[in-house]
């Protein structure tokens, strides 16, 4: 008997809150209304339906949703991290200040949605999944890697007619013609241009004739490589070997000695750490290669580099992005930087921040010039216009550079790409100066 | 392959299909091909034209490196051997146990290295770091065999082996969860840079530490299991356990012995590990780890001298190999394929000679 | 009493180890941000509430002593569990009084996960020594209700613990069951906040009695039915019952990516690929008893192959290129291919291995898995596998006009052949092939001895499960649209491994239930990314220690795994509480 009483009561009790909660007084705001458009006080009326994937109605009192698909987790996280810092700091900006306060777009906070784009394929593919099923999405600011993108994170996003800004993808192809998806954009360099900048430096200035490539498993070192290798031949040089490892090796000394066999002028492995300091490490052990000069890329640019190589890092050249181009300037100097240590508690742990700094404001100026306002206070974002928009930037001052971007998505199209020496290099002092510097267009290297 | 099952099938041509032995065809193949893979590799890389050609210096510092390497491997081996010899099972996170070792070891190091401590007194603190790490490796593996092993001790095969799986992924996760994922440079004592020049031919002085240190471990190692009467107890427990025990030897207490004893050996390695690549992380465990067990197989699973002499082998070959069978060959970037050579050994030396190279060569039937 | 104290004190030990493990790993304070009810029950907050609780549990187990089982009794209990619980909450507070002491900053240069966002979570922002004082009193009082936990009625504990269980999933699911409610026009914001996008307190009491309610019902209808009727009716009842549920979960699966929108289908999506990868384990692993550490391969070869004859390009940093072997055909034509291929190298591979003993075995599998990988991203192979940068444009199986793509449209792509592959094991299952894997399984030279073939049985697992597994890949080919070596490293055959492990060897609801919440989770839960590999480990070893049946067992494994256990489960009996285990052993009478 008692059971049956329990149970009743349980049953009961089970009941009521159902009908409390159905009966609940449930008023949640948000209307999105129609695709429509509207007439707004910037313009004529934007057509909704003709432009193919529509428009984003940002209601009254709303957020615009902006997305970002960074390596956030995982051993690249310094990478991912230190991106999304930058688009933070952008959007504090908007109100002209970094005061800690987020500014608005066209009078709408920014909502930030933040996904891991897990430095792969199918990292890109999720975490893009994610964002496109959001329909207030706007725009996406990533992705950090480029396997993320290539023909995942981009497609999945360009079929919802979702630009994607990348600040730190470097691989050609993304901006490839033919293989481009429209909706892509990128404010990095496009890494045709950095080996084409490594080779000028390797044969021009240190007077190589020969040099060896080291590659790892990731597209960016295979892409990197083989760009430099190109070129460097072009110019009249001699690519002695070209050798791959796995980033998890730790023991390059055979492989090194080897190379040494061949007494090449360079060795550019364009990898990442720690493989590249521990290639840096151990040739100091190879006699055969004291005279060979070592240079690493921007993946090689984080402060393991020298914590780990040690003494035997001096002397060696890292190429990345010439910092000290607007590393004097005294925005980045003065207002970012401090700002990003007290958002962060750090100085920054890799090159790319700015990129995304520039990115978002990219967007943001985009989104101004083609956003609709409607006379309920709502806000029509037709998806269209706004890649066009973003496309169509011209001359923007950001703290990269002038950002002009072509028709293809590479924006960082002239690019300045200094070679520095350990232990002169950005990552351990800002204020380094590179020992080579030179700054090419697309167009230069469009071969 | 009985007669009712050939009839089963559909007999006739299928039927005698069916007892054309695959496993000999295959093997028969893979033996050929293997050779002539060999052999014409060689022999193109040691003809290659003078200007390609490796220089004899070259080939004598592959020959080094290999065998500081190997002597890396054959102590990490000897923890795997000693385990297997009286447990019958592969510690899959015998590599983990290593790794635990070098990384504390790190710390320390690298404090002392700022502080002066490692350049003023560059013994002692080499000293110690090896006592650290042998602590912290023998915890690990004592840890290990109280939680994950002794619990399954009557399990069918298949249970233990994916435990130990478990415990290696879960080591070497929990070290990076404590720790962090980033790769930690591993300071080098400046007494102990550059080379040394024995019988003409200069050898890093890191690499002379390791084969002293690694040698002296292993006679260690031999003599205590040969003369003393616990090494006694582990090769009783070894051949057969439940004689062992109703002898009189507390197999439990053995069993245990040989985790610390393989352990101790793990931290050696561990520092001399790190002090020869300069880095310690997070996964460091596991390439190690696989080759120490190819190692061991090689020269002959439950041997002493057999993990020495694998080691030394799969040291040599793993540095070798790439060089003389493939650069021949027109294989571009062949030391990328390092593993591969080292796997395939594996593989063959476990088809044809499963009770490695001092074994007897049965194949050890379930 | 004497005795009460020591288990007492052990079981808080161990609690207050695993709570600062947590802690130091960065568990608490990672989970800490995913709301589960309201902003006050956070995943970080279960996490520091499960050890106490779990200690005082285990410190008041039943336990064979002399060959009679003692529990002690309800005060002794409720004091050992004080004392459990309150060690392991004072152990934690002493670690952090300690880490103060030493300074956080300094600790964090070694422990990097110590953070001030862990302290404030630990001390539940009170900061030391009032954080320290929480803990203890937390402990003991989580400790008391572990310690009569037992005590209390079983009827009643059940429908408790099931609804507490119920709504800590429902937190859990919080991306899902909120978007498939929305899509059903289902007012929802009672039940999940939009702000902290965990259930509301409302909503979390609703669950919790509409869970608790409907198990004391169910609970009751089959006391009452089992008391009046043993054992008739049932089984007719239960066939219906089985063939009702069919129904539902085909009606649910073809449903479900309708109204559970774009995210969970693509997750449903990678879930369905690991399902086919892990039948084809189960197949060599579970039926056959060959522990094959290597599967990622035959993933690997599925994918590229399919790259290759429907007409991938190589991505190189010149553009695409055509790879120097491949072919332009249709999905459906190469499917057969690359299914002959998985089978040949399955086959092939196994054939020189087959007289080796199961732990020679697994290691020849792990480097075979390896070798693949490495040819794959070699420069060597690079002309016909495109290296590091791997290949594009992989077709998207159309068929008929539909786009295989698409996140929906994929899932019923990888139902369609999870279904084709589970007949294909339930058939082999019960076949003349399945019962010769058991005899071999059991033992093989026995078998041997009965004219049992066993090395063409073991070919034919390999070749089959080698099938499946090729099967999986393709499937992943179609649904990323290219293919690069990074996503074929070990931890696919780990993975893999985990998931049949899990589910149970050898049993196929099993490795349906393992797929889903070892990927379908991380999945839908951010936080668990980090920490993948982590749990992956922990549940290994946990599942082979305590159970290693997996999930869903299947009965004829369970009774080779689990010889020591049935003793125990035999004194279990004397006190008859109805164990689940005994439930799917009654069932399967087959």
């Amino acid at each position: 008997m008692r059971k049956r009483n329990r149970l009743a009561l349980f049953a009961l009790l089970g009941a009521l809150t159902l009908v409390a909660a159905a009966c609940a007084d449930e008023d949640e705001g948000g209307a999105e209304t129609g695709a429509t458009g509207g007439t707004g006080t910037t313009g004529a009326a934007v057509d909704c339906e003709a432009d193919p994937f529509g428009c984003v109605e940002v209601g009254a009192g709303e957020p615009i949703t902006v997305g970002t698909l960074l390596a956030i987790s995982g051993d690249v996280a310094f990478l991912g991290l230190d991106s999304q810092y930058g688009v933070e700091l952008a959007v504090d900006y908007l109100d002209g200040a970094f005061d800690g306060t987020p500014g608005q777009i066209a009078g709408h906070d920014v909502s930030l949605v933040n996904e891991d784009d897990g430095c792969s394929a199918e990292g890109g593919q999720a975490g893009a999944t994610k964002l496109a099923a959001n329909t207030q999405m706007v725009a996406v600011i990533g992705t950090s890697c480029s396997s993320a993108a290539l023909g995942v994170a981009d497609k999945i996003l360009a079929d919802q007619g979702i630009m994607l800004i990348s600040p730190s993808n470097t691989n050609p192809n993304l901006t490839a013609e033919g293989v481009t998806t429209g909706f892509y954009a990128r404010t990095a360099h496009n890494d045709k241009i950095q080996g084409a900048i490594v080779a000028d430096f390797a044969y021009d200035e240190l007077g190589a004739t020969s040099a060896a490539t080291i590659n790892d498993e990731s597209p960016y070192a295979d892409a990197l490589a083989a760009v430099f290798r190109s070129v460097f031949e072009s110019k009249g040089g001699t690519i002695t070997t070209f050798e791959a490892i796995q980033s998890s090796d730790t023991d390059f000394k055979p492989l090194l000695t080897s190379i040494a066999e061949q007494s090449p002028d360079v060795l550019y492995f364009p990898d990442f750490n720690p493989a590249c300091a521990l290639i840096t490490s151990q040739a100091a052990d190879i006699p055969g290669l004291a005279d060979t000069a070592l240079i690493g890329s921007d993946g090689c640019a984080d402060p393991s580099f020298t914590e780990t190589a040690g003494a035997a890092a001096d002397g060696a050249y890292i190429s990345q992005p010439d910092t000290s181009a607007f590393t004097q300037g005294d925005f980045y100097q003065n207002d970012f930087l401090p700002a990003y240590e007290e958002l962060v508690g750090d100085t920054p742990t890799a090159a790319f921040h700015a990129h995304s700094f520039d990115a978002m404001n990219i967007l943001a100026d985009a989104i101004e010039a083609v956003a609709v306002q409607n006379d309920d206070g709502s806000l029509t974002i037709p998806r269209t216009a706004l890649k066009d928009a973003v496309l169509a930037t011209s001359g923007y001052e950001g703290i990269t550079g002038t950002i002009t971007c072509d028709a293809l998505g590479d924006c960082a199209t002239l690019v300045t790409i200094g070679v520095y020496q350990v232990p002169d290099v950005p990552f351990d002092d800002p204020q380094a100066k590179p020992v080579f510097s030179e700054t090419k267009s697309l167009a230069d290297v469009a071969a | 392959m009985s007669a009712t099952g050939s009839r089963a099938v559909g007999g006739g041509a299928l039927g005698r299909l069916e007892r054309l032995p695959l496993r000999r065809i295959v093997l028969t193949a893979l033996s050929i091909g293997v050779l002539v893979a060999v052999v014409y590799g060689s022999y193109r890389t040691l003809t290659l034209p003078a200007g390609q050609r490796y220089s004899a210096s070259a080939w004598r510092d592959f020959i080094v490196l290999g065998i500081a390497q190997g002597a890396v491997y054959a102590l990490i081996a000897l923890g795997y051997t000693l385990v297997y010899g009286i447990l019958r099972m592969i510690n899959f996170a015998h590599g983990e146990v290593f790794m635990a070792g070098a990384f504390s070891s790190y710390f320390f190091a690298d404090a002392w290295k700022d502080s002066g401590f490692m350049d003023d007194r560059t013994w002692l603190s080499l000293v110690l770091l090896v006592l650290i790490a042998m602590g912290v490796s023998v915890l690990v593996a004592v840890l290990l065999e109280r939680i994950a092993y002794r619990p399954l001790r009557g399990a069918p095969r298949l249970v233990p082996l994916i435990t130990a799986i478990g415990a290696s992924l879960f080591l070497q996760n929990t070290f990076r969860g404590l720790f962090g994922s980033q790769t930690k440079g591993y300071p080098k004592p400046t007494a102990l840079e550059g080379t040394w020049t024995i019988l003409g031919i200069p050898i890093q002085k890191v690499q002379v530490i390791v084969l002293v240190v690694a040698t002296v471990s292993m006679i260690a190692l031999t003599l205590f299991v040969a003369r003393t009467k616990t090494g006694k107890s582990m090769r009783a427990a070894a051949e057969d356990q439940e004689i062992a025990s109703l002898m009189g030897i507390d197999v439990d207490r053995v069993i245990v012995t040989t985790f610390i004893i393989g352990g101790m050996l793990a931290g050696i390695a561990g520092v001399l590990f790190a002090l020869t690549f300069g880095n310690i992380s997070y996964f460091m465990g596991f390439a190690p780890g696989i080759t120490a067990f190819t190692a061991a197989v090689l020269g002959g699973i439950g041997s002493i001298s057999g993990a020495a002499i694998g080691g030394l082998t799969i040291g040599l070959l793993q540095s070798v190999g790439p060089a003389l069978l493939l650069t021949g060959a027109n294989v571009p970037s062949p030391f990328q394929l390092k593993d591969v050579v080292t796997f395939a050994i594996l593989i063959l030396v476990l088809v044809f000679r499963p009770g490695g190279i001092l074994g007897t060569g049965e194949a050890e039937k379930v | 009493m004497t005795v009460g104290t020591r288990t007492g004190v052990r079981a808080g030990l161990i609690g207050g180890v695993v709570l600062v493990y947590l802690a130091m790993v960065g568990m608490i304070a990672a989970f800490d941000d995913l709301n589960l009810i309201g902003e006050q029950v956070t995943l970080g907050l279960v996490l520091l509430a499960a050890p106490p609780f779990g200690a005082a549990l285990l410190a008041v187990r039943p336990r064979v002593v002399g060959g009679r089982v003692e529990r002690p009794e309800p005060r002794a209990a409720l004091v050992t569990g004080m004392l459990a619980g309150g060690l392991s909450g004072a152990v934690l507070g002493a670690w952090a009084l300690v880490v103060d002491a030493i300074g956080i900053e300094r600790v964090r240069q070694v422990f990097v996960a110590v953070s001030p966002k862990l302290m404030d979570i630990i001390t539940f922002g009170r900061g030391l020594p009032v954080g320290a004082v929480i803990l203890l009193v937390g402990g003991v009082v989580l400790g008391a209700v572990g310690g009569v936990w037992r005590t209390i009625r079983y009827d009643l504990r059940r429908p408790l613990s099931v609804g507490a269980g119920v709504v800590l999933l429902m937190g859990l699911l919080q991306r899902i069951v909120p978007t498939i409610l929305d899509e059903l026009s289902i007012e929802r914001d009672w039940l999940y906040s939009k702000v902290t996008l965990g259930l509301t307190w409302l909503g979390a009491i609703v669950v919790f009695v509409v869970a608790a309610g409907v198990t004391a019902f169910v609970m009751d209808r089959r006391e009452r039915a089992g008391a009046a009727a043993p054992g008739a009716g049932t089984v007719e009842g239960r066939r219906a019952f089985r063939g009702v549920l069919l129904l539902a979960v085909a009606f649910g699966l073809i449903v479900l990516p309708q109204l559970a929108g774009t995210i969970v289908s693509e997750i449903l999506g990678s879930v369905g690929v690991y399902v086919l990868l892990a039948l084809g384990l189960n197949i060599v692993t579970g039926y056959a008893g060959m522990l094959h550490l290597g599967f990622g391969a035959f993933f690997l070869i599925g994918a590229y192959s399919t790259a290759l004859l429907t007409g991938a390009n190589l991505v190189t940093a010149f553009g695409l290129v055509a790879p120097q072997f491949s072919a332009n055909l249709d999905f459906y034509v190469a499917l057969p291919l690359v299914i002959a291929l998985g089978a040949g190298v399955g086959a092939l591979l196994a054939a020189p291995v087959l007289r080796l003993r199961g732990d020679y075995l697994a290691i020849v599998t792990l480097a075979f898995g390896q070798i693949a990988v490495i040819l794959v991203t070699s420069n060597w192979l690079q002309p016909i596998t495109g290296g590091p940068q791997g290949l594009r444009d992989v077709t998207d199986a159309e068929l008929l006009g539909v786009s295989f793509r698409t996140p929906q449209s994929f899932y019923y792509l990888v139902v369609a052949f999870c279904v084709i592959a589970v007949y294909v094991s339930w058939r082999l299952a019960s076949s003349r092939t399945g019962r010769a894997w058991n005899a071999m399984r059991e033992d093989e030279q026995v078998a041997d001895a009965m004219g049992v073939n066993t090395p063409r049985y073991k070919l034919l697992g390999f070749a089959i499960g080698g099938a499946i597994g090729a099967v999986g890949g393709a499937l992943f080919a179609v649904k990323v649209g290219t293919v690069q070596p990074g996503s074929f490293e070990i931890l696919v055959s780990i993975t893999t491994l985990a998931i049949v492990i899990l589910g149970g060897l050898g049993s196929v609801p099993g490795v349906v239930v393992g797929a889903l919440v070892l990927i379908g989770l991380p999945g839908l839960l951010s936080q668990f990314e980090e920490y993948r590999l982590l749990i992956y480990g922990a549940v290994l070893v946990a599942i082979m220690i305590l159970r290693p049946q997996g999930l869903i067992p299947n009965v004829r494994r369970s009774r080779e795994l689990q010889e020591e256990e049935r003793t125990q489960d035999a004194w279990q009996q004397i006190f008859g509480e109805p164990e689940s285990e005994q439930e799917p052993a009654a069932e399967d009478a087959r």
